[in-house]
């Protein structure tokens, strides 16, 4: 039954992703895009990781989806359709790089993990709380709390960064 | 196949599609959603290999990179809007030079 969950997503996921690329229209792009951060955010609670799933759906498909769609429908820019382009060698050393990037990261991730099988820790197991909210939170709180101060800077930053670039001259 | 491996896969072909995304397309904004293709992908190879070592290292990473995408978003999204106004249209051809 996991396995065909699993396996749904996955095509869900490699399917949106090339809709974002191959969808002609912005908006729709941006759709797929929604799709895939889902399928993926579903691929996070099955690997345990509760917390990334909740931050997935809040801050990627709530915040920064929305951003995206606002500026896609104040700027409304017009249709493209890359297999109409007449860069045709430009198109086909793209496609090969593309190809060619997808197979060596394949091929590596099967070498590294396929012959030893990974040591996958289950919710039930010893190690109960892997990947709950609270596991999560101590971590970050103990551990990695300089990390964890200092992302309140970056979007520090941003935030600046935002209202120079808003600024009218 | 492992729950794992699988994720890995995933996230490889994802990274390929959002490579090809941001070479292929002309439009900046399309480029920008394949960059958080690229992205997200990246998210999921962390979580999987935090769920093949069972520690929280992964997440915490995967944490700084949803930030640092939230603030590239805002950025990114800000200078598209300066290019729009002061072109009026968007496209990546157009930006020759770096003139403020």
């Amino acid at each position: 039954m996991e396995q065909v969950v699993l396996l749904l997503i996955g095509v869900l996921a490699v399917g949106s992703a090339l809709g974002v690329v191959l969808m002609p229209n912005a908006v729709y792009s941006a759709m797929m895009l929604l799709l895939n951060l889902l399928s993926l955010a579903t691929l996070f609670l099955l690997l345990h990781a509760q917390f990334m799933f909740a931050a997935q759906l809040i801050i990627y498909a709530g915040a920064i989806l929305v951003l995206f769609l606002f500026v896609v429908t104040l700027l409304n820019p017009e249709g493209e359709y890359i297999f109409r382009d007449k860069r045709r060698m430009q198109r086909a050393a793209t496609i090969s790089f593309g190809l060619f990037l997808g197979a060596m990261l394949v091929g590596a991730f099967l070498a590294a993990f396929n012959k030893t099988q990974p040591v996958f820790v289950p919710t039930d197991g010893t190690n109960g709380s892997f990947g709950s909210v609270e596991a999560f939170g101590i971590d970050l709180f103990t551990r990695f709390l300089l990390p964890f101060e200092l992302t309140s800077l970056v979007l520090l930053v941003a935030l600046i960064g935002a209202v120079v670039l808003g600024k009218r001259k | 196949m492992s729950d794992v491996t699988f994720g890995l896969l995933i996230s490889a072909v994802i990274f390929a599609v959002g490579a090809m995304g941001v070479l292929l397309r002309r439009n900046p904004l399309v480029q920008f959603m394949s960059i958080e293709l690229m992205l997200n992908a990246v998210n999921l190879a962390l979580i999987s290999f935090s769920a093949s070592l069972g520690t929280e290292e992964g997440h915490v990473f995967v944490l700084m990179v949803l930030t640092v995408a939230a603030a590239e978003a805002v950025i990114g999204l800000g200078i598209i809007v300066g290019l729009f106004r002061k072109r009026n249209r968007i496209d990546v051809d157009d930006v020759h030079s770096m003139d403020g």
